[in-house]
């Protein structure tokens, strides 16, 4: 295992940041912990980097007990924090070669690296400007350099997406997978739901300080009970078509919000089917019909009773 | 000694902003040095005068040509009649100072040891006349001497010794540091230091503290395999090279300014004064550092901190033209004693201990500031952390 939480806890006066928290982490996983804000991904990320005091529970990392005097483990680990943490003083090319050099004392191999992850999160252009001068999707690539350009077995990336527009996002997401592909371990922390979907080879889901489920995607939609959402776009429905429609096999709740009718069904087959046969039979107007799978979305919104992003 | 060298970065990065500060401090030093070389000039150039005097006697003997020899030291005779009215005006429109008339028959009755009387005129409080009359009372209080000693003695001869012994005169050499009067000038350019070097460290020192108090940045380099020991020996190393640097280019334009000091003991305990007045302001930007959160808001700081003491310090202003109150209000502050100091280090002019008793102990009292600043920082620092 790379890192091993066990039964954290970590308490803010009365408020529980973490109740219990345990996972552990394979060697090349892209572990995804997915939570809304103020879930506790931030707390538990601190806690394994020993930034933080935690009241109870045992933290590993390869292997190790990891405390603020394991040097040694620090060596191996790449942080991308949530927050921006640059110096505004120095350059691009200065700032990477600070946090490098923090980690690769061999000043040849030193340069090789810092000139690698420029050209990995392509700074290259930018690579004399300032971090004021840039723009927040550039500095998140900034900001990410400095994290792994020391080449980490183990990289946490504590939300590095925020605020950053989808051309630098897709192009950071993209990133993470080959790093991974290089053979680091990747720890993933986010609220975009779609974000860890795309990236994370298994997630866990954190709300209030409490592991609620984890698995890879796959394993974590199949712990619940709904198997598909269709919706059919209509003005022209009438209350007891919908109550007849919720008749229908396998359909666990239909929604009517004109003109959209929202329609989930549990896991069977030919659902969608069933629906267009109905909507056919009952001669009932639609604008467009669509079938989606479920998302982590639902699966929090089914374990939890609220949305994700709440 | 990757710490070590963001440090000195960081610094680099401030240099354009310490430069103003600099070339304030050369241009008024340049100004002020200009100023008072002029004012010393005239307490240096030490030049004999004689004054002008009318020297009229009624009669001629070797006695009294004597007098007029020995007065022609000191004196240039003006040619005047023997008529009250003339020799009222001459003196009135200061053509002479000192008139000295000799009757007829003194030269008799002062040999014979008789009481005798000379006419003197001369020009209320004038210190020249002043002197001429010291000359005529030494050369004829000598001769009285002489004559009671010796007894019976022709008038060529007495002429003869008093020549002789009233010629003799006492090697006196002028010091030039004593001679300076305007301690003001002499110590501007350390005292401005309070000024420039304070707003140098500060800034400096600050600008390292700040980078260094971000909570993202201290928490991102505690993840790295950087002890925490190492990291802040770093910073302390750095900071020394600053403040060493600083120091050195602030003495250096010091000596510039005042190269014919360089080497006086004054010297050796104005520069001791700002060595630890540097450490004091090291001590003071690792304060604001640690307080103050952004470089416009630690560039404000520096002003209102920096340039406030130094306008009721003394830096500025000659201390003696502050109000008491004002100089109570200033003893508050390092830049007080620094100043102080600095001018009492330079009217020195014995180095034993009871002379330089009072330099040490007002730097001491900066140094009592330096640590304070320096514990404060710390709790400051510790407060925060533990928050």
């Amino acid at each position: 295992m790379v890192v091993k939480v066990s039964n954290l806890v970590k308490r803010y006066g009365d408020l529980i940041a973490l109740d219990h928290l345990s996972f552990s982490i394979k060697e090349g996983e892209i572990f995804g912990l997915l939570g809304p804000n103020g879930s506790g991904k931030t707390t538990a990320i601190n806690c394994i980097l020993a930034l933080l005091k935690y009241d109870k529970g045992e933290i590993e990392v390869f292997g190790e007990p990891m405390t603020p005097e394991s040097y040694h483990i620090k060596q191996d680990i790449g942080i991308v924090m949530q927050n921006v943490a640059v110096y505004n003083e120095l350059t691009v090319y200065e700032n990477i070669d600070y946090f490098c050099g923090l980690y690769i004392k061999d000043k040849a191999l030193k340069k090789k690296y810092v000139e690698e992850a420029i050209e990995f999160v392509d700074l290259g252009e930018y690579r004399n400007f300032r971090p004021k001068k840039l723009s927040g999707g550039l500095l998140r690539r900034l900001n990410i350099a400095c994290g792994i350009a020391h080449k980490p077995k183990l990289i946490i990336l504590d939300e590095p997406t925020v605020a950053v527009d989808p051309q630098s996002r897709n192009r950071i997401l993209e990133g993470i997978k080959e790093l991974n592909s290089n053979g680091a371990t990747v720890i993933y922390t986010s609220h975009y739901m779609e974000e860890v979907e795309q990236i994370c080879s298994r997630i866990m889901i954190i709300d209030k300080g409490k592991a609620i489920a984890t698995g890879t995607k796959e394993e974590l939609k199949a712990m619940i009970s709904l198997g598909e959402k269709i919706t059919v776009e209509s003005y022209d429905v009438s209350e007891q078509q919908l109550a007849r429609l919720r008749e229908l096999p396998n359909i666990v709740s239909v929604e009517y919000n004109e003109p959209l009718i929202v329609i989930k069904s549990s896991k069977g087959k030919n659902n969608l089917e069933n629906v267009l046969e109905f909507i056919k039979k009952e001669n009932i107007q639609f604008g467009k019909i669509y079938s989606e799978l479920p998302t982590l979305n639902d699966v929090f919104l089914e374990i939890t009773g609220k949305e994700l992003r709440d | 000694m990757q710490v070590y060298k963001l440090c000195l970065k960081i610094i680099k990065k401030n240099i354009p902003v310490m430069l103003i500060y600099i070339f304030i401090y050369l241009s008024v030093s340049i100004v002020v040095t200009l100023s008072s070389s002029r004012q010393n000039n005239t307490g240096n150039d030490f030049t004999d005068t004689k004054a002008n005097i009318a020297f009229i006697s009624g009669e001629e003997t070797p006695l009294i040509e004597g007098l007029r020899k020995e007065l022609g030291r000191q004196a240039n005779f003006i040619n005047l009649p023997d008529k009250k009215e003339a020799q009222q005006d001459a003196l009135f429109f200061r053509e002479v100072v000192y008139i000295l008339r000799i009757p007829e028959g003194f030269t008799q009755k002062f040999m014979a040891g008789e009481e005798v009387h000379l006419e003197k005129n001369s020009v209320p409080d004038s210190a020249k006349a002043a002197y001429i009359d010291l000359a005529v009372d030494q050369y004829l209080n000598t001769a009285r001497f002489f004559l009671s000693t010796m007894g019976d003695v022709t008038q060529e001869s007495l002429v003869k010794y008093l020549d002789d012994v009233l010629s003799q005169e006492a090697d006196v050499k002028l010091m030039p540091a004593p001679a300076k009067t305007d301690v003001y000038g002499l110590v501007f350019s350390y005292n401005y230091m309070a000024y420039s070097l304070s707003s140098i460290l500060v800034l400096g020192m600050a600008a390292i503290m700040a980078a260094f108090n971000n909570r993202d940045l201290r928490n991102r380099v505690s993840c790295s395999p950087v002890r925490e020991t190492a990291a802040n020996l770093q910073i302390f190393l750095a900071s020394l090279t600053f403040a060493g640097v600083a120091w050195l280019t602030q003495i250096a334009f010091c000596f510039f300014f005042d190269i014919e000091n360089v080497l006086t003991m004054n010297t050796v305990y104005l520069l001791l004064n700002s060595l630890v007045f540097t450490v004091c302001g090291t001590a003071m930007g690792f304060l604001i550092g640690s307080v103050v959160k952004g470089n416009e808001a630690i560039s404000a700081v520096t002003n209102v901190v920096v340039l406030g003491s130094c306008f009721i310090c003394g830096v500025f202003v000659p201390a003696q033209l502050l109000g008491e109150t004002t100089l109570r209000i200033a003893s508050f502050t390092p830049t007080y004693w620094f100043v102080k100091a600095n001018n009492q280090a330079a009217q020195l002019t014995q180095f034993d201990l009871s002379s330089v008793r009072l330099v040490l102990s007002d730097t001491a009292v900066i140094v009592c500031f330096a640590l304070a600043f320096f514990a404060l920082s710390l709790v400051i620092r510790k407060v925060r952390r533990f928050s």
